[in-house]
């Protein structure tokens, strides 16, 4: 990925690109339904934005990646309704045949990771296009056609490789170029979701398929709504620029009326409990053909199905693709033959397909000898990449993300001088004719889990949600739906609940890896080490104590022993005490523990995360007996406590929401379970609810600060300082995290980054926090630091903070590595309504364990006394945070402080 | 056996330059770097004092700039470069801050010495000329407890190239 800001040679500096589409676009039944661009007003943008409008294309170009961000914002835009805004399917024509819709989106996926795309045009009309594009000649011919020059002079000189089906890739390729030959100079334009994730929607429903046949599959034919076979960058479509020429791809055609084949002939062998080798058999006229798919299918050893190796969350099928794409001259005997049987292997919880193996026959025609069996390894590699492994286009919340890299990208040095060979799609894989590839794996998908796609791509998130859609349509039918929530009400409400027979302890490899990682990522957000595992204890084994005032309660043994653990758990158990909040043996929990966020994850983060705790280490341990005092030890009266403030219910996205708030707000509420310590509680323990909602309390002697607009922080938050300090502990305008925060940050820093970011845009419209900081916020920091001055009549406390603190808290002579990063006068605890956590950071010092680059700070409990504490911190908060009232009882908080940390073993 | 909660990342080595020599190690991440060079490298050049960072004893330059080793776990210096006062001076030629401690005899126990080097050394990393006061204000944070300041001061204006009234 490009990481250098900014050009290398200084005579065009690069600039950057960003477009504005239309409030109404989408390709549906044979027409681009698009608003029409009526009135630009640019008034309020820099002087050096440049708007590019072309037909009903719109795009900003400004020196630097925020400045056209901002521009975007700030372009007001006047667009029609548009007209013919109907959505229209063909009626299916009534009869007796057998029928069956497929589709073919326009675009398989925005991208598989966010990049940047590079163009440059030269005042001679020739054109370079740098990042992951893939260099084929329907793209060359595209970008021509829209910048009006010949293909010749089109040189893409991107790393992208060619995939089965298009990306949104080619359409930020057609964005910047637009913008390049608009302002003359190279334009980098950013491949990430929106708007391109946006686009491939848009484009989502480019191609259905209505096959019909009889009964036994024969006498078939396809019913094409629309006459899309590859749908050109919607940059052509907005400009109106588009040709009739660029809709035609004769590989894409064979891809796609192969799939809708084999797929309706895989579906009538199911309906007919026929096995679809000798359907096809029975079906295929040609004797080349025929024979062909006999030898691969004795070859892949058809009749002997595939075993399976025991692990609970694996599923495996077969199926068989064939396709006869015949020659140009159109001689039926002529032509080429494939015969592909595909294995595939499907992870049930991530939804992750893998092509355990491929058998592929190619027979090139009557002139040739019989064509060998195709040496598999290669194509099955490029397959599993190009095929299986790409994003959705709406990511679901509980998809886990990816690195982010938002580094500058650098400009290409200079024209190419002669394009390169041009790339067929999957060029690398030779002269393999591709056309079964898709509905090879729609095929063996089908077997492996019963579930038929329609429709590529075949992305782990569309494969979880279709087995997920499965098992909900076999546990709730509409009908008893209603019974089912009264009964539900009432096994809530009733007190006493039964014991989930005990099974024996699941081998640790009964589930693959790839769930168990997806485990341990859930447990990482969900912080469970946090408070399973005692001081000095061993990871998740329990005994950690929790100060309620109801009572002294100990956290559990979480690890997979049978006797004090939870080896004993069904899985059924498990998910029961994590969404109910009851114990296998039927016992209520207590909501210290949070079921009450933790009933949001989804099917799959829940069944991972039982895997992942399996998988782990077993450790004898008997949890510590509750000290709580009458009634409150009485467990059933929980049962009273869930009907009044626990809903059972996975998380529900929000639609009018992005998918990085929606996932945002997945973490934050379900595993990462932020609002227990961030919203204060109700006298039954219960989350208050409305404004008191992430209003900031104190939680084992801490101050877990408010979430919300009224944050207390001398500097506002951005979305951004708020990932700089999830991602890494400490942000430059607030400070260091420490005390329970400490243990968060460094679970957070195992996610992926796109995960914290997500978080971080999550907690940012929680108080209405901006983008990244402004000139405002950086004025805000100054005016803090001029502020504070040494305070008169606190010379004890300015003794200690010279002896104890100086050192690191004070400007020297030289920079130290030591030293902290940020002034004090910019820490929120200091301008707080309470002194508990400055307090607590000075007796117990600041450490993340896990987060190396965090910062540290010794703990001074052994070497200042109460009396000095306290002369401490009022020294500090008077010179620091000079605006605020002085603090009161700050002795007696020291004294209680320090009784809890002498407690502590 | 699982790792314990206070240091998740126990099992994972440590790898450190020190010296200009890259050092591997089966140590926590969380162990304070004065542990590690006295009691793993045998670096006895940086000493023990307060333990909290507040006399300077253990001083030791991280990428040329101060770091107070007791207070700074080993994890954080990993990717940098660690000097200690053994890897100050070049074969047997002393560095010029040593040199001049030497030559006006800025000693009395010697138990500062190691941090009064190391703060000098730093200071003149970043700014060759310093005045008296830069200097003064480099040393603030060191401790001296036998009251030898007028003769580590004078040491210290010698190794910056000024004479004893703080003159160029």
């Amino acid at each position: 990925m490009s990481r250098l800001p900014r050009s290398r040679d200084g005579d065009q500096p690069l600039a950057y690109g960003r477009v504005v589409r239309p409030p109404v676009y989408r390709l549906d039944a044979r027409a681009f339904v698009c608003s029409q661009l009526l009135d630009v007003n640019r008034d309020g943008l820099d002087d050096d934005v440049t708007v590019v409008t072309d037909g009903n294309f719109v795009g900003v170009v400004a020196p630097t990646p925020e400045a056209a961000r901002r521009a975007t914002n700030r372009l007001r835009l006047r667009w029609s309704t548009p007209a013919g805004d109907q959505r229209g399917t063909p009626p299916a024509p009534a009869s007796d045949r057998l029928q069956r819709g497929y589709e073919w989106p326009g675009r398989l996926g925005w991208g598989i990771e966010p990049d940047w795309v590079i163009a440059d045009c030269n005042p001679q009309g020739a054109v370079r296009v740098d990042g992951p594009v893939a260099d084929t000649d329907r793209l060359r011919r595209e970008l021509a056609c829209l910048l009006e020059t010949d293909p010749t002079r089109i040189h893409l000189d991107g790393h992208g490789e060619a995939r089965v089906g298009r990306q949104g890739s080619d359409d930020a390729a057609a964005d910047a170029a637009l913008l390049a030959r608009a302002v003359g100079q190279p334009v980098a334009v950013r491949l990430e979701p929106e708007p391109y994730a946006l686009d491939a929607r848009a484009l989502a429903r480019a191609r259905r398929l209505r096959v019909s046949g009889a009964a036994d599959g024969g006498d078939f034919q396809v019913d094409d709504d629309l006459g899309y076979v590859s749908v050109p960058p919607l940059a052509l479509w907005l400009t109106g620029r588009l040709t009739d020429g660029l809709l035609r791809d004769p590989d894409a055609a064979a891809l796609q009326y192969t799939f809708v084949q084999e797929s309706f002939l895989d579906e009538v062998a199911a309906a007919l409990g026929e096995d679809p080798v000798a359907l096809r058999l029975r079906h295929i006229k040609d004797p080349r053909g025929r024979q062909l798919l006999q030898s691969v299918a004795s070859q892949a050893a058809w009749d002997r199905p595939a075993a399976n190796d025991g692990r609970a969350d694996l599923v495996r099928g077969r199926g068989v693709a064939y396709s006869h794409r015949p020659s140009e001259s159109g001689d039926a005997g002529s032509g080429t033959r494939s015969a592909w049987i595909a294995d595939v292997e499907v992870n049930t919880v991530t939804g992750g397909v893998r092509l355990s193996r491929l058998v592929a026959g190619q027979d090139a025609g009557a002139d040739g000898p019989l064509g060998p069996l195709l040496d598999s390894t290669p194509l099955r590699a490029a397959l599993e990449q190009k095929l299986l492994g790409m994003p959705d286009t709406a990511p679901p919340a509980d998809e886990w993300g990816g690195d982010d890299d938002r580094h500058l990208p650098v400009k290409p040095a200079a024209m190419p001088p002669a394009p390169r060979r041009p790339a067929g799609p999957l060029a690398e894989t030779g002269e393999v004719d591709l056309s079964p590839a898709v509905a090879v794996v729609a095929n063996a998908l089908y077997d492996a889990t019963g579930v038929r796609f329609r429709s590529p791509p075949f992305s782990p998130a569309r494969v979880r949600a279709s087995l997920q859609a499965r098992r909900d349509r076999g546990k709730r039918r509409w009908w008893w739906a209603a019974g089912l929530a009264l009964t539900g009400l009432l096994a809530t409400l009733w007190p006493w609940r039964a014991s989930l027979a005990p099974i024996s302890r699941p081998a640790a490899n009964l589930y693959s890896a790839e769930t168990i990682e997806r485990g341990r990522l859930v447990a990482e957000a969900g912080d469970c080490a946090v408070c399973h595992t005692a001081e000095e204890g061993l990871t998740n084994v329990g005994g950690r104590p929790f100060e309620t005032p109801f009572g002294t309660l100990y956290s559990t043994n979480l690890t997979p022993d049978p006797d004090t653990g939870i080896g004993n758990w069904s899985y059924a158990a498990f998910e029961r005490a994590m969404r109910e909040g009851i114990s296998r043996d039927g016992r209520h929990l207590y909501p210290a523990f949070p079921y009450t966020d933790f009933a949001k994850l989804s099917d799959a983060d829940m069944q991972a995360l039982y895997a992942y705790l399996m998988a782990q280490p077993a450790v004898a341990a008997p949890a510590p007996d509750n000290d709580l005092r009458f009634p409150f030890n009485v467990r059933s009266m929980m049962a009273g406590w869930n009907t009044l403030f626990h809903r059972d219910r996975t998380f529900q996205p929000d639609p009018t929401r992005s998918p990085q708030w929606n996932r945002g707000a997945y973490l934050f509420e379900g595993a990462g379970h932020c609002g227990a310590c961030h919203t204060p509680r109700n006298l039954f323990g219960a989350e208050k609810t409305g404004e008191a909602r992430l209003a900031g309390t104190l939680v084992d002697g801490w101050e877990a600060p408010a979430l919300t607009a009224n944050s207390r922080a001398p500097v506002a938050w951005t979305e951004e300082s708020l990932f700089q300090y999830l991602r890494t502990g400490r942000s430059d305008f607030h400070g260091v995290a420490g005390g329970p925060m400490a243990p968060v940050v460094a679970g957070l820093a195992e996610l992926p980054e796109t995960d914290v970011r997500a978080i971080a845009h999550y907690v940012a419209t929680q108080m209405d926090a901006p983008r990244s900081a402004t000139e405002a916020q950086q004025q805000q920091a100054r005016k803090r630091l001029a502020a504070s001055a040494e305070p008169v009549g606190l010379e004890a406390g300015q003794r200690v903070f010279d002896g104890a603190c100086a050192s690191c808290h004070a400007d020297g002579a030289a920079s130290s590595f030591t030293g902290a990063q940020q002034s004090l006068a910019l820490n929120t605890n200091l301008h707080s309504e309470r002194p508990d956590n400055v307090i607590q950071s000075i007796l117990g010092g600041v450490h993340i364990q896990g987060v190396a680059a965090a910062g540290s700070m010794p703990a001074f409990s052994h070497s200042l006394s109460n009396r000095q504490v306290s002369d401490l911190v009022h020294y500090l908060r008077a010179r620091f945070a000079p605006g605020e009232t002085p603090w009161k009882d700050v002795g007696r908080t020291v004294a209680e402080i320090r009784r809890e940390h002498n407690q502590q073993p | 056996m699982p790792a314990t909660n206070s240091d998740r990342s126990q099992d994972r080595e440590l790898r450190l330059t020190v010296n200009g020599e890259d050092r591997c190690l089966d140590v926590a991440p969380s162990t304070p770097l004065l542990y590690v060079l006295r009691n793993d490298l045998s670096l006895n050049g940086p000493k023990f004092g307060c333990g909290l960072g507040e006399c300077g004893a253990c001083m030791v330059l991280v990428d040329g700039r101060a770091a107070r080793a007791c207070v700074l776990p080993a994890g954080a210096v990993e990717g940098h470069s660690v000097t200690t006062l053994e890897g100050l001076a070049d074969g047997d030629r002393l560095d010029p801050v040593q040199q001049a401690f030497i030559d006006e005899q800025g000693a009395q126990c010697g138990y500062c010495l190691n941090g009064m080097i190391m703060s000098v050394r730093a200071l003149l990393n970043e700014n060759p000329a310093p005045s008296r006061e830069a200097l003064v204000r480099a040393l603030d944070h060191n401790l001296c407890r036998c009251g030898t300041h007028q003769e580590i001061l004078a040491a210290a204006c010698r190794a910056a190239g000024l004479d004893q009234e703080g003159d160029a």
